[in-house]
């Protein structure tokens, strides 16, 4: 029933996002939006860029505490104490495509492991989505698995330690720090995003090529609540919540898929390079065993790579356009 | 109560509190974890001032803090400056000002090897001062000079104040000092023709050194040239392996630390007591800035969670109507209002939560705004009351000259300044220009 | 005033002078650290662990050097007016506001002490309650059993992946000392109230 003379003071939440300013108009603020929209004052979001209440690390904590009410990051990023971590963000060539995490969640079963593992430590889950695939943007010129040799990458823990078999560096620095650090050549760049976002970002200024391989097909991000606040929350509200995320999830898939097309097709600031296939099926090989390695790490992990594993041989069966 | 109505509290009630002349930092952080509790309550109200201790762990940029002031220390405790000043004094002393002129070249080079303005200032007091009285320069001529020249040590990069900015505004550090550079080397350009006229007008103001003391030999002459290759040499040691990606700024002002250490053994001037104040000091002064930025971040998160600036923003733009140019103007204005009687620090606290955003949301260049920003603050440590190079001045200054020397000494030095000030707002590419060249593309 | 005050405000000034001058020489472990950092990667690979063991070692220095660093009266004061007072009338507003200044640091030691207890996988609310199980755990069975106590350890979110834990114990100390330090100035200014220098 329509509420009538609601005069009660509006629910209010603190929204962080792990991405900054440039990047989280397009990734986490039409969620905001769309529920500030159509809540009608009942619930009032105030959104948050990377950093400015807590720290990334701290995400987690806070929002366990309530410092945070909600948040937008990837479980790597965070620092999330569930086995989840190492899956979030990029997980080596666990996908091709943005449409595979929705899938991978809601047909597969990932979006149970992923509830159970954050109810365990007290967060409420609410969605994954997919975001875009992880290529490298450099300044020195890579046509051939050689020229990873020795390349100083600014990239995701999970992936560098990946990437370091093959002769990569991963380089530890902080993100703000990685744009300097490619223009002084202390990086030789990134191993972290699709080319939608080194246009967004900035870093299509400082570098020079992008590698149209790559090491994933798509971010897998999600959106956390503290788990109270999650409870206070009525009812309509909550299902106001999800219709926002959802909205914002296809907006983000629109995003990402016509701006990788457009930016590599039309874009001038960066060149398109590429490592034959048959050269890199090394790499996709290599990630074969690492995934085996992660799956030693526990029975969550083994859960979870199985899921990735069955995944993938049902789409290498079924072939093109699955498989690019 | 309204979201700009706590902002207000908030500024009122960390201004009240800093009067009361408690240490600044405690002042800053009681407000902001005070506000956080009652705005947040146990809804993460107790966790917000320790989390800035996070980020502030994870700003990098941070380890130059104490590289850079203990460079200074390094400098100052061990007259390593000795020889540079000589080489002015032999070179520049048969012009009228002369010495005054050339104690500004040494000011910029001094600037060019520590982050703060006291190293400056030290070595400004106790050698250039007492010789240019002395030598008959007017007291007023030579105190204005050496505390705006050492000014120059915060604009020069390294700089600990764009350093600490860098932080708040989360600008990359490397092109806020480049972007120093040319307007430092413009207001040092500025101060010596402020000089040269002066002089000229009035020669007793600047009297030209007897012929005597200037006469040395050619050879002699051309040896004191080296003292100037030491911080260049240092400079050089420290920006070289930066520019070039070889090492990052952080690593760099280690190897710079290392550098002036190392300088100052090989010139025998490392005694056991200039060795422990250089270390005690650098403990002190790090500890300082560390304590308040570390408040300050826990100000700015609370600060931020309110939401009061685009609150604030829309007030000037849609509400007043103002346009950007005038807010700013107006910000900058109000910036030199407060260094009048704040220190810089505080004024970065206070004023970096509301108006750094402010300025990036009317769209101006907040590497540039640094620039600015960092002039103010110059203006700041000279403007009574309150002012750092003030009240080392009055410190250090031999009892011929009075406070009102002191006072009056700066008036012409800070119009200087704000011309220069406003040289840079109007044409921003002096700053951005050294900085687009060596991070274009 | 009584002796045992005056001997509480010289011991809590030795002890944190004493910890800040260990502290201070953390300056050459840093610029060591950051010339190994320069030196590997200008002529080996870069390591990976130097950034963040500098950034530790930053917070050693800072947060353990601090409050020797308020001994020597590094803390800069607006004085407006607080310069122009007399040192009673110093000591008198002092007496007073450092209870602003000791809250301020209570909060910031309570965040200090959640966040370890968050950092040895404790995910409630009550961290003293979680330190108080982890001691008694450790007298009666010894380190197994306060690993029982510990759940997740949280780890540094980045390639080195280190523990986390030494870091914020390192913050809760330094925080306590200064507190304590605060209590010795505190004491400090009421005897010089009653014209005595300690
Ligand atoms: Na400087
Ligand atoms: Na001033």
């Amino acid at each position: 029933a329509p509420s009538v003379g609601r005069a009660q003071e509006p629910i209010r939440w603190r929204f962080q996002t792990y991405a900054g300013a440039a990047l989280g108009e397009h990734v986490t603020k039409p969620i905001i939006d769309a529920i500030n929209a159509a809540a009608q004052g009942e619930l009032e979001i105030e959104l948050y860029y990377a950093d400015q209440i807590v720290p990334t690390g701290e995400l987690f904590q806070a929002l366990q505490r309530g410092t945070l009410d909600a948040v937008h990051s990837d479980d790597d990023s965070m620092a999330s104490p569930t086995p989840m971590r190492v899956f979030g963000g990029y997980f080596p060539f666990a996908t091709k495509h943005i449409l595979d995490v929705p899938v991978l969640f809601n047909q597969y079963g990932l979006a149970d492991i992923w509830r159970a593992e954050y109810e365990k430590v007290g967060v409420t889950w609410l969605s994954a989505a997919g975001q875009d695939p992880c290529n490298f943007n450099t300044k020195k010129e890579v046509t051939s698995l050689a020229d990873l040799e020795g390349l100083k990458l600014y990239t995701f823990p999970t992936a560098g330690r990946f990437l370091s078999q093959f002769g990569v560096v991963p380089v530890n620095i902080p993100y703000e720090d990685a744009e300097v650090a490619v223009q002084t050549g202390e990086l030789d760049g990134m191993a972290w995003s699709g080319i939608t976002e080194d246009y967004t970002v900035g870093w299509a200024d400082v570098t020079d090529y992008f590698l149209t391989n790559n090491i994933s097909g798509a971010w897998i991000g999600s959106i956390f609540v503290n788990q109270q606040r999650w409870a206070d929350l009525p009812d309509h509200l909550k299902e106001l919540v999800m219709a926002a995320i959802k909205s914002a999830d296809t907006y983000r898939n629109q995003w990402y898929w016509g701006g990788e097309a457009r930016l590599r097709a039309r874009g001038d600031k960066l060149e398109l390079r590429s490592i034959p296939p048959e050269e890199w099926k090394q790499v996709e090989d290599a990630a074969i065993t690492f995934w085996d390695e992660i799956a030693q790490e526990g029975e969550v992990h083994q859960k979870v790579v199985d899921i990735f594993r069955d995944y993938n041989d049902v789409i290498n069966r079924a072939g093109p356009p699955y498989t690019f | 109560m309204s979201q700009d109505m706590i902002a207000i509290v908030m500024f009122s009630g960390m201004m009240g509190l800093l009067l009361t002349g408690q240490r600044m930092f405690g002042a800053i952080g009681f407000v902001a974890v005070i506000a956080a509790l009652l705005l947040w309550g146990d809804r993460g109200g107790f966790d917000l001032g320790f989390a800035a201790s996070i980020k502030l762990m994870k700003w990098y940029p941070l380890l130059t803090l104490p590289m850079f002031i203990f460079m200074g220390y390094v400098l100052s405790e061990s007259r390593i400056a000795d020889d540079l000043y000589k080489m002015f004094h032999v070179w520049m002393g048969g012009l009228s000002g002369g010495l005054a002129v050339g104690t500004i070249g040494l000011m910029v080079l001094i600037s060019a090897m520590n982050g703060l303005s006291v190293a400056g200032m030290a070595i400004g007091a106790t050698i250039a001062l007492p010789e240019l009285l002395k030598r008959g320069y007017d007291k007023r001529m030579v105190t204005g000079v050496i505390q705006a020249g050492s000014s120059l040590g915060i604009l020069v990069p390294p700089s600990v104040v764009l350093v600490l900015y860098a932080m708040i505004a989360r600008q990359p550090v490397g092109q806020l000092w480049l972007a120093g550079i040319v307007p430092g080397l413009i207001m040092a350009a500025a101060f010596i023709i402020y000089i040269v006229i002066r002089c000229k007008l009035n020669p007793a103001l600047g009297p030209i050194l007897p012929k005597a003391d200037r006469d040395l030999p050619r050879a002699e002459k051309l040896r004191l040239l080296t003292a100037g290759l030491l911080p260049l040499g240092i400079f050089a040691v420290m920006m070289v392996p930066f520019i070039n990606g070889w090492t990052s700024l952080v690593e760099s002002s280690a190897i710079g630390a290392l550098a002036a250490f190392v300088a100052a053994v090989l010139k025998g001037r490392m005694t056991r007591e200039v060795f422990e104040n250089s270390v005690r000091n650098t403990l002190g002064v790090t500890c300082m800035f560390m304590w308040i930025i570390l408040a300050a971040l826990a100000f700015g998160a609370v600060f931020d969670g309110l939401g009061a600036v685009s609150a604030i923003e829309t007030l000037f733009t849609d509400q007043l109507g103002l346009s950007p140019w005038v807010i700013l103007i107006l910000m900058q204005l109000s910036f030199i209002v407060m260094g009048t009687f704040l220190d810089d620090t505080a004024m970065l606290v206070i004023v970096a939560p509301l108006y750094v955003p402010l300025v990036g949301a009317l769209g101006f260049d907040l590497v540039w705004y640094g620039v600015l920003y960092t002039i103010t603050c110059q203006i700041a440590y000279m403007t009574p009351p309150f002012g750092y190079n003030l009240f080392l001045m009055r410190a250090m200054a031999p009892p011929e000259i009075g406070l009102r020397d002191i006072y009056t000494s700066i008036i012409p030095f800070v119009a200087v300044m704000i011309v220069v000030l406003v040289i840079i707002m109007i044409f921003p590419d002096l700053a951005l220009w050294l900085p687009d060249l060596v991070y274009g593309k | 005033m009584p002796d045992a005050l005056r001997a509480y405000v010289r011991g809590i000034d030795a002890m944190n002078r004493a910890i800040g001058r260990c502290a201070m020489y953390l300056l050459f472990a840093l610029v060591g650290v950051l010339l190994w950092s320069s030196v590997s990667k200008t002529f080996f690979t870069p390591t990976l662990w130097t950034l963040e063991t500098a950034q530790f070692i930053m917070v050693g220095y800072y947060i353990l050097g601090g409050p020797y660093a308020m001994q020597m009266g590094s803390n800069v004061r607006m004085d407006f007016f607080y310069g122009d007072w007399s040192p009673r009338r110093k000591a008198m507003a002092d007496v007073i506001t450092i209870w602003f200044l000791m809250f301020y640091l209570g909060v910031l030691l309570y965040g200090a002490i959640s966040s370890t207890a968050y950092s040895l996988g404790y995910f409630g609310t009550e961290p003293f309650s979680f330190f108080a199980d982890l001691a008694r755990a450790f007298v009666t069975g010894g380190p197994a059993a306060a690993s029982e106590v510990m759940g997740h350890m949280e780890r540094s979110p980045s390639a080195w992946r280190p523990y986390v834990w030494p870091v914020k114990v390192v913050l809760c100390l330094g925080v306590a000392l200064m507190i304590l330090q605060c209590t010795a100035e505190f004491f400090r200014d009421i005897a010089r109230l009653r014209g005595e220098e300690i």
